[in-house]
């Protein structure tokens, strides 16, 4: 049986090309059947707020992030104290297609994966 | 036991690049197979054969291509990831119109399938920088 495969999204969006890139890798997973559970952690949490990069001639990620619903990702986890302890309401991350799955043990989650794609 | 690496960092800037070469080695050493090397992010200038460190400095370039020849060793090199910064293969040259290739021999450039891939066969994946 395949691997079950976990995708960490550690980076804030737009300082590191590990947030793009990583989405990227994932949906390129996802399109292989290799549909892999993803974390939004650490400053990678603000990957799912609201954005308005063009100021700063960048791509938006919400195209990415929102092609994650039609490629079998409906569930979004995120680490409840990485938002909390960069004082993100959590109601503010939204994905449309996707529900929101806070985690207070990311822990005890990661440890159910059999491979951890670190982004 | 069969491991994949994947490599974001770029050589002589992320110490990750140097570890990695340095667990590839451990990992064959101690008897486990290296399914591939996957280069991602900026670890794909890993696989630039342009690079010329000073003649005291680790020569990384030289490392993976010996313990490439040596062990048969995939290594794959992320195509986006590399067009976006400027590392191409002849063909790849040729056909975006650039005036030159710099793909080292030795590693090959393929899609995110093949990190997808990896992932799912493999019984460790280990991640490098970023």
């Amino acid at each position: 049986m395949a691997n079950s495969i976990l995708a960490l999204c550690r980076h804030a969006p737009y300082g590191n090309t590990l947030a793009r890139e990583g989405l990227e890798a994932i949906l390129a997973c996802a399109a292989m059947d290799q549909i892999p559970a993803v974390l939004f952690t650490g400053d990678g949490v603000y990957q799912l707020l609201e954005q308005a990069p063009e100021a700063i001639n960048e791509k938006s990620l919400r195209r990415n992030l929102q092609a994650m619903p039609m490629f079998g990702i409906e569930h979004i986890h995120v680490c409840e104290k990485s938002a909390e302890t960069r004082g993100i309401a959590t109601d503010a991350l939204q994905l449309a297609g996707a529900e929101i799955v806070l985690l207070a043990d990311t822990g005890a989650f990661i440890r159910d994966f059999d491979q951890v794609l670190s982004f | 036991m069969q491991f994949t690496l994947v490599v974001y960092g770029a050589p002589h800037s992320s110490e990750g690049a140097a570890t990695a070469l340095r667990f590839a080695r451990a990992t064959l050493a101690a008897g486990h197979s290296i399914y591939r090397v996957f280069f991602y992010a900026d670890g794909v200038h890993n696989g630039s054969a342009l690079a010329a460190p000073p003649q005291d400095e680790q020569d990384l370039l030289g490392h993976w291509q010996s313990l490439q020849q040596d062990h048969a060793l995939d290594l794959t090199v992320c195509i986006a990831a590399a067009q976006r910064r400027g590392l191409l293969s002849e063909s790849e040259a040729n056909r975006l119109e650039k005036p030159s290739a710099n793909l080292a021999a030795g590693f090959s450039l393929a899609g995110l399938g093949q990190l997808a891939e990896a992932a799912a066969v493999s019984d460790r994946l280990i991640s490098f920088g970023g």
